[in-house]
């Protein structure tokens, strides 16, 4: 993992490193068709070189409210054969992992806990290595509508 | 035959290539079970295309190599070194002479058959195992090579097909959609720019170059099911001569087209069910005659592209699936127990012919019945996400059906919009578009579900804005309503805000997050470049309840039995020549014709129309609108009938079919209609059937009129007296007509006969002396016309 190279985003305020290798490109996204029926943080489809992008709302994915639009630039990922373009508040540089991930004490917090690989050091401070294929998987059903204060307890009541 | 024995040698290279790792693991551990597997159906997939192929002993080594490893599978021998040797050995040779059949030399290669095969297959027997033989074979061995040799120095001949892997076809298709998107692009700047002659040429030439290099691509990966039962014939052919039985074969959907990845995955399954279904199905000829069936057996293939999937049905009219037998077998494998058994459906039951290691089969035979296959079958399909299901009743045959997706292959596709949003719908589902303000449509909201009637029938009706859950800004009347007919064929409604157009798609499968939400079933990108989503829309039923009985969704109670207390009266909507809506029931309507104006003859308040040589009575036009018709150069008509007469009702335009179903208020002040109605909406009157018979209906000829026998020899009623019979309604028998079961009702006698030809019916006759006394003795004089009229009148009256 050392030495590694990263793609730094920053999503909800915090600083997220994904691994490069797994990043084929970086897209400027022109036009999002949305997607009715599906799930909140799907944003919709793109077009890449003649084949379909999933578009993933980062922050939503998370179950963090959207705020702000993302950056028009997202990071194209491969998963299982099925492209997706991730929508991260904004995209930055490629910089070198200066250590493995390792877990922190304590944990990354809710949202973050899922798609955390780990920690990684690197030149411009700590981030958070991201775990792709969580993060496209999107929050699980009973957290997905964490900003509409549906806590569980209101569903116990 | 070049294609197939050059497809023939590239598979066995393949299989040869793959199965090259096997081996040395098997070698190692002959006890490996699933190596003895991998090894057994590469030489019995050898043996089979062998057997195709006409190449004897390269049959025979193999057909060797699978006994021996067949005895290996069931247990009843353990694969010894020299067994594994010997295989290895055969299955080097396979090699050789696979590789001498691609020089070209095929028939040469197979007959160079040696005594070292024969050693080979010697080698496999159980009880040579003496070392003499092994050694012989160690003797002989390097002479197979040797004999081989001349034939791989030689030049390779050029090849007239090549085997491309399938994600270089992606590739290069990928790469020319892009060139079209990047073409498009350019055409917009151009365009922007203005126009510049010296690159507008060049421009279009590219296009159209571009457009040809697509459809090639496209047709690179597509592939008519053509391809797939090209050689069934011959297979059939030659199995069924194998086994001495009879069999012919009918296909049915060649030209349904489907990904050349996927024939090539169901080629191996579709042989093996066919084997199957002629070795074990089909029975011989004089089991059938006993059956009491014809002695030539069917073997039926048909090909459907239904929704995006394909359907490949493959039956026989055999003996059926012995249960009976498949479950012993299982009980005997250990799969099941006795009580497992019999508490299984019959259904149930066909389903363990896909349990690995069970053939219903009692001699193992050269083609099949080794239980390799029918297990091998379903694990191809579930891995291209297809499936099989088989059905079968014992002594009227056996049909497998066999399911996969289209996922790669180009769905024929609609685009539509709703709210700005595009959509693709495969063609194939839809049966007919109309609009929602067509005169033929009509809603109704039943409790919370919409329905529309359509041609009679009432059909639910969806919209797309809602089923997407998006918020609906339009009414129904304002939508495009798309018939969609379901493979289990029920119809529904689905509106939509717009119809653009039919585009060929190709369909990429969705990522997991979109699909889950079961209304999508593929993406693809429009010729712009953007993406769409394509509609499951078989899917899109079921969630709202549209499949099978479930017609209507459970409504309340009162509205349902208001529903089914009126029946709805089935009418014709038209637009008079006059431009106004009416309705006619629509038992009334027997046919529209379009017509000629100059066979109408309009005169005062006379107007008649003269349609397939017979005059009727028009209606629903004056000489002034018909003057306007002339013009045009036709005239529309309904053809009314009560059964009796006919008559013809001018139109300018039928609308369409419709029903009654809202009250209809009678109209006292005009009695040429029954009243008027609100349908969609707008009053419509009903044009009363019966007022209409009553003023212009006429009655016919009668269908089956009297007969009358005439002298056929005589000049005269012939010629005079003919024509007034049959101006009376008779129909004309002339005497000479020898036709003694034909009695005539009247039966005319000239005075110069004596004898009457016919005394069934009456007699009238006729006298040439104006002067005699008209008497029933001397009959009418010929010239007396009322005489003559007022005799047939009383003929038809005394008959009747």
């Amino acid at each position: 993992m050392m030495n590694d190279l990263l793609v730094m985003t920053e999503i909800a305020g915090r600083r997220a490193a994904f691994r490069a290798v797994e990043v084929q490109s970086v897209l400027e996204i022109e036009n999002v068709s949305s997607i009715p029926r599906a799930p909140d943080f799907i944003a919709g489809l793109t077009a890449m070189r003649s084949r379909s992008l999933t578009v993933v709302n980062c922050r939503k994915s998370l179950g963090l409210p959207a705020e702000n639009a993302p950056d028009s630039r997202a990071a194209v990922v491969e998963i299982d054969g099925h492209l997706y373009a991730l929508q991260v508040d904004k995209v930055e540089d490629v910089t070198e992992a200066k250590s493995a991930p390792v877990p922190i004490n304590g944990g990354f917090g809710e949202a973050w806990e899922r798609v955390a690989l780990g920690m990684v050091e690197t030149a411009e401070g700590p981030a958070l290595l991201i775990d792709i294929a969580q993060m496209v998987a999107g929050p699980p059903a009973e957290m997905h509508p964490i900003g509409s204060d549906k806590g569980p307890s209101t569903i116990a009541a | 035959m070049d294609d197939l024995l050059a497809e023939f040698v590239a598979e066995t290279r393949e299989m040869l290539e793959a199965i090259e790792g096997e081996i040395v693991v098997w070698e190692a551990d002959p006890a490996d079970r699933a190596r003895l597997d991998a090894i057994f159906r590469f030489v019995h997939t050898v043996k089979g295309n062998c057997g195709f192929f006409d190449f004897p002993h390269l049959e025979r080594l193999s057909h060797a190599a699978e006994n021996a490893l067949a005895e290996v599978r069931a247990g009843r021998r353990s694969a010894d070194v020299q067994l594994v040797n010997a295989v290895l050995a055969i299955i080097d040779r396979i090699g050789e002479i696979t590789g001498t059949i691609d020089d070209g030399s095929s028939q040469t290669a197979d007959s160079t058959a040696n005594s070292a095969d024969e050693l080979l297959i010697a080698m496999l027997d159980q009880d040579a195992q003496d070392k003499d033989l092994a050694e012989q074979v160690e003797h002989h061995e390097p002479q197979a090579p040797a004999a081989a040799a001349p034939g791989t120095s030689a030049p390779a001949v050029t090849p007239r097909s090549i085997r491309l892997p399938v994600d270089l076809l992606d590739r290069v298709m990928s790469g020319v959609s892009d060139m079209v998107l990047a073409r498009n692009d350019l055409a917009r700047r151009l365009r922007a720019s203005g126009s510049e002659p010296a690159i507008d040429g060049p421009f279009e030439r590219l296009s159209a170059i571009l457009k040809d290099v697509r459809e090639a691509t496209t047709k690179m990966r597509m592939q008519r099911v053509e391809h797939l039962y090209n050689p069934v014939p011959r297979l059939v052919r030659d199995l069924s001569a194998e086994l001495g039985k009879q069999v012919m074969v009918d296909l049915a959907g060649q030209d349904v087209e489907m990904d050349r990845e996927m024939i090539e995955m169901i080629r191996d399954p579709v042989t093996h069910i066919i084997r199957n279904a002629i070795d074990h199905g089909m029975e011989t000829p004089a089991e059938r005659r006993a059956a009491g069936k014809h002695e030539v057996g069917l073997l039926s293939m048909t090909a459907r592209q239904t929704g995006n999937r394909i359907t490949i049905a493959i039956s026989d009219d055999g003996k059926g699936l012995d249960i009976g037998k498949l479950g012993k077998k299982a009980i005997a494998a250990g799969l099941l127990t006795d009580q497992e058994v019999s508490a299984m459906s019959r259904d149930d039951l066909h389903q363990l012919i896909f349990q690995p290691g069970l053939s219903t089969a009692e001699t193992v035979s050269e083609v099949s019945g080794r239980g390799v296959g029918m297990d091998v079958v379903r694990a191809n399909l579930d891995r291209i996400g297809g499936g099989i299901i088989v059905r079968s009743k014992p002594g009227e045959g056996t049909i497998f059906i066999l399911s996969f997706p289209l996922t790669l292959s180009i769905v024929s596709g609609l685009t539509v919009g709703i709210e700005k949003q595009i959509f693709a719908i495969p063609r194939s589902f839809i049966e007919e578009i109309m609009h929602g303000a067509a005169g033929a449509v009509e809603f109704s909201s039943i409790g919370a579900a919409d329905l529309v009637t359509f041609r009679g029938q009432r059909v639910p009706c969806l919209s797309l804005t809602r089923v997407l859950g998006l918020s609906e800004s339009k009414e129904l009347q304002e939508k495009t309503l798309l018939m969609v007919r379901l493979g289990t064929g029920d119809l529904f409604a689905l509106a939509v805000d717009q119809v653009f157009d039919h585009e060929d798609l190709v369909v990429k499968p969705l990522a997991p997050a979109i699909a889950a939400s079961g209304v999508y079933a593929g993406t693809t990108l429009l010729d712009d470049g953007s993406p769409i989503l394509l509609l499951d829309i078989q899917n899109i039923a079921d969630q709202n309840g549209l499949v099978s009985e479930v017609r209507l969704r459970p409504t309340d109670p009162d509205e349902r039995q208001k529903c089914s207390a009126a029946p709805a009266r089935p009418i014709m909507l038209f637009i008079g020549i006059d431009g106004r809506r009416r309705a006619i029931g629509m038992d009334l309507v027997r046919r529209i014709d379009v017509l000629s104006p100059d066979a109408v003859d309009i005169e005062g308040n006379r107007a008649q129309i003269v349609i397939d040589g017979a005059i009727l009575p028009l209606i629903g036009i004056d000489q002034q609108a018909r003057d306007q018709i002339a013009a045009e150069g036709k005239i529309k008509l309904l053809r009314l009938s009560d059964g009796q007469c006919e008559l013809a009702y001018a139109v300018s335009e039928v609308s369409d079919a419709g029903t009654i179903e809202n009250e209809i208020v009678p109209c006292e002040k005009d009695l040429s209609i029954e009243g008027v109605t609100l349908i969609g909406g707008l009053p419509v009157p009903i044009v009363d059937g019966m007022a209409l018979f009553a003023q212009y209906g006429r009655f016919e000829t009668p269908h089956n009129p009297l007969t009358c026998r005439l002298p056929a020899d005589d000049e005269w009623s012939q010629s005079m007296l003919r024509p007034l019979v049959e101006a009376a309604g008779y129909r004309i028998i002339n005497s000479s007509d020898n036709a003694a079961d034909d009695a005539a009702d009247v039966t005319f006698v000239m005075d110069q006969a004596d004898t009457v030809p016919d005394d069934s019916g009456i007699i009238i006759r006729i006298h040439s002396n104006e002067n005699a006394p008209a008497s029933p003795e001397s009959g009418i004089y010929r010239y007396d016309r009322e005489g003559l009229l007022a005799a047939l009148m009383d003929a038809r009256v005394g008959t009747k």
